[in-house]
């Protein structure tokens, strides 16, 4: 017997409901992502890749079909089993870093442990600076937020999204609110993470950040117009292990 | 999530918003700090009041002549005035379990020297008075029995009537004048203010004898006595002897009902002091519970306001696996905190300003000391507990239901 894909949705529709009026979002997504994948999904804003990222996330539903996450339909899921996924099996990094305000970068990557139900208070700490060190912000550990550039706020927030070892991250335009060089060592720290065996999905609506990854899903007014790995990659940085 | 987590985060939240914290438990920190106040200076004047009632001794017995109030408190003085007689006085100094049964007449009439008059209590009494009651002279002495006997016009006055009567003058000596009578001044009595709303001050303290003779009667108006042992066996003989003398016949589920006397002791006053002040205190912390209420509406807006405020980390914590439980928990958690802390902060301003209270009071009312009433000070830190819980838990709920994508693009 063949592993299922670690994502699997079947004819996935989404649609939003205003006062009773619908708006479509996504139509019929068909859609695998394999473990150790590292795929884009690439779209104008309003494509509704964000709104895809979220069901794929677990922090909406689809209206209709299915998402399969290893192998496991997700549709019956209550509240408190997405908010434990959501915990232990993905991880989330965004455009606008969301880091906690006045709070070290230490605390900032603890932060998702609080809500991990199998780690225990004692192997937090150790587990933070070992992301941390991933990420290598180990000299910026007790730095406040608000002390760091802006390429180190998002390292700090990958050190946070690699913390509970989840299977998937998602990145939501990592690079977006960065200047070019920040944006490359972003780009370099996800490649690495890719290599060192991590499933990143990658949403963004640049093409020069998408060839970073294996595989481009094109999405257009909801639906999956292109589906390549057949371009040629970039690679950010030098392509070495993080500093 | 840990429970401890929480009030880590609850504490570390505290601490980073110190000023809006404090703006938001403000009206906890007067509330518990009026009820703190307003129960310790309670307390404070229960003291003082009691001890006026000490002063008397635990010992001690009053007994004026009228029946008994329809509520069995009052007195009617209008009816039965005359009910107690010089030899009902006699009959009591037989009685074994009291003892310095003081008759007291009094005189309603102010005392002059020369063109100089002062309000005064003029109170023909004999010197067993002096041993109920603990009084001390200054200067001179007491009156005695030989002046008793010979019915002597001498007077032993407070301070307050020298310094109406004789300014700068040395009062030993000097004739008095009441009701056209003069007196002669053999003591001074020390200072003792204020006592059960009577100026003690202002008393001319005259031979019993000389009393009676003036006024021309043979009864008193009140008498006052000390128990040798239990206080009860000394009411209780007292009355037998009264009822007996006056043939008094009562039915014995009530016996006072056919009195035309009462008798009083001072923890009968303790009692009913008791009484009163547990009123007021209930009434008081009633009263500053409403400002608590009004504090928790603080709470409520400024946690809508924060809740708001933190909605993008709100948002982030729900993706990052938060369950609602744990949101709703967190603001909760937060504000029992921050009103906790309102709390103690109330207390320790309002035990400070009762003290500062005492500084001052003390200045006029030497008997005045600093008090405090734990029970109300206990009922308001559980009640400003409340009401954090109580109001926390909208905005928590508010907090824990929001969608975290929604949350999460919130600007």
């Amino acid at each position: 017997m063949t592993r299922p894909p670690l994502i699997q949705t079947v004819n996935l529709h989404k649609s939003y409901f205003n006062d009773d009026v619908e708006t479509p979002v996504l139509h019929d997504i068909n859609l695998a992502i394999g473990k150790g994948d590292f795929v884009a999904i690439m779209g104008p804003s309003g494509s509704g890749k964000s709104t895809l990222m979220h069901i794929l996330g677990f922090l909406d539903r689809p209206t209709a079909g299915q998402y399969l996450f290893q192998g496991e339909p997700t549709e019956q899921m209550g509240e408190d089993t997405l908010a434990r996924i959501r915990a232990t099996r993905v991880s989330f990094v965004f455009q606008s870093f969301n880091l906690l305000p006045r709070t070290s970068v230490l605390e900032n990557v603890m932060l998702p442990l609080l809500y991990h139900p199998a780690i225990t208070v004692a192997e937090r700490h150790e587990r933070a600076v070992r992301a941390i060190e991933t990420v290598g912000l180990l000299d910026r550990i007790d730095y406040l937020s608000h002390q760091l550039s802006g390429g180190q706020k998002q390292r700090a927030a990958i050190a946070r999204s690699l913390v509970t070892e989840p299977e998937v991250i998602f990145a939501d335009e990592p690079t977006g609110n960065l200047d070019s060089h920040s944006g490359i060592q972003v780009m370099e720290a996800l490649q690495t993470l890719h290599r060192e065996g991590h499933t990143i999905i990658l949403v963004t609506h640049e093409a020069a950040t998408a060839e970073h990854a294996q595989r481009i899903i094109q999405i257009h007014d909801g639906e999956v117009t292109a589906d390549r790995s057949d371009f040629k990659r970039r690679v950010a940085g030098k392509g070495v292990a993080l500093k | 999530m840990y429970i401890r987590d929480t009030l880590t985060m609850a504490f570390r939240d505290v601490r980073v918003h110190r000023s809006r914290s404090l703006l938001t438990v403000l009206g906890i920190i007067i509330g518990v700090a009026a009820v703190v106040l307003m129960t310790g200076v309670g307390k404070s004047m229960e003291g003082v009041i009691l001890g006026q009632i000490n002063t008397l001794g635990p010992t001690s017995i009053a007994m004026w002549p009228g029946a008994k109030g329809p509520e069995g408190g009052a007195l009617t003085m209008n009816t039965d005035f005359d009910a107690v007689t010089v030899r009902d006085i006699e009959a009591l100094r037989q009685l074994e379990s009291v003892t310095g049964v003081a008759p007291m007449i009094l005189l309603g009439e102010p005392a002059s020297y020369g063109r100089e008059e002062a309000e005064a209590t003029v109170v023909g009494s004999t010197p067993d008075l002096y041993g109920n009651q603990s009084v001390e002279v200054t200067s001179g002495r007491f009156h005695d029995a030989s002046d008793e006997e010979g019915a002597r016009p001498v007077a032993v006055i407070g301070p307050d009537i020298v310094e109406d009567l004789f300014p700068g003058l040395e009062p030993l000596g000097k004739r008095l004048e009441i009701g056209g009578r003069k007196f002669t001044v053999i003591g001074v009595l020390k200072a003792v203010g204020t006592q059960f709303f009577q100026n003690q001050d202002i008393r001319v303290i005259i031979p019993f004898s000389v009393a009676k003779a003036v006024k021309q009667r043979d009864y008193v108006d009140m008498a006052t006595m000390r128990a040798t042992g239990d206080i009860a066996d000394g009411v209780a003989d007292v009355e037998y002897l009264m009822r007996k003398r006056h043939g008094i016949v009562a039915p014995p589920s009530d016996p006072t009902k056919n009195d035309d006397f009462l008798v009083r002791t001072a923890e009968q006053a303790h009692d009913i002091l008791g009484t009163v002040s547990l009123a007021l205190t209930v009434f008081i912390t009633m009263i500053a519970s409403v400002s608590l209420v009004v504090g928790g509406i603080g709470i409520m807006n400024i946690m809508l306001v924060s809740v708001t405020e933190r909605t993008r980390e709100i948002g982030l914590r729900k993706a990052l696996g938060a369950q609602q439980r744990d949101i709703l928990l967190q603001f909760l958690v937060e504000a029992v905190v921050v009103t906790f802390l309102g709390a103690l902060i109330g207390l320790a301003l309002g035990v400070l300003l009762d003290f500062l209270i005492v500084l001052i009071v003390q200045n006029y009312l030497s008997t005045y000391h600093f008090g405090l009433n734990p029970g109300a000070m206990a009922v308001s830190l559980l009640m400003a507990l409340g009401v954090g819980l109580g109001f926390g838990l909208y905005p928590a709920r508010k907090a824990a239901a929001l969608d975290p994508i929604a949350a999460l693009r919130y600007e």
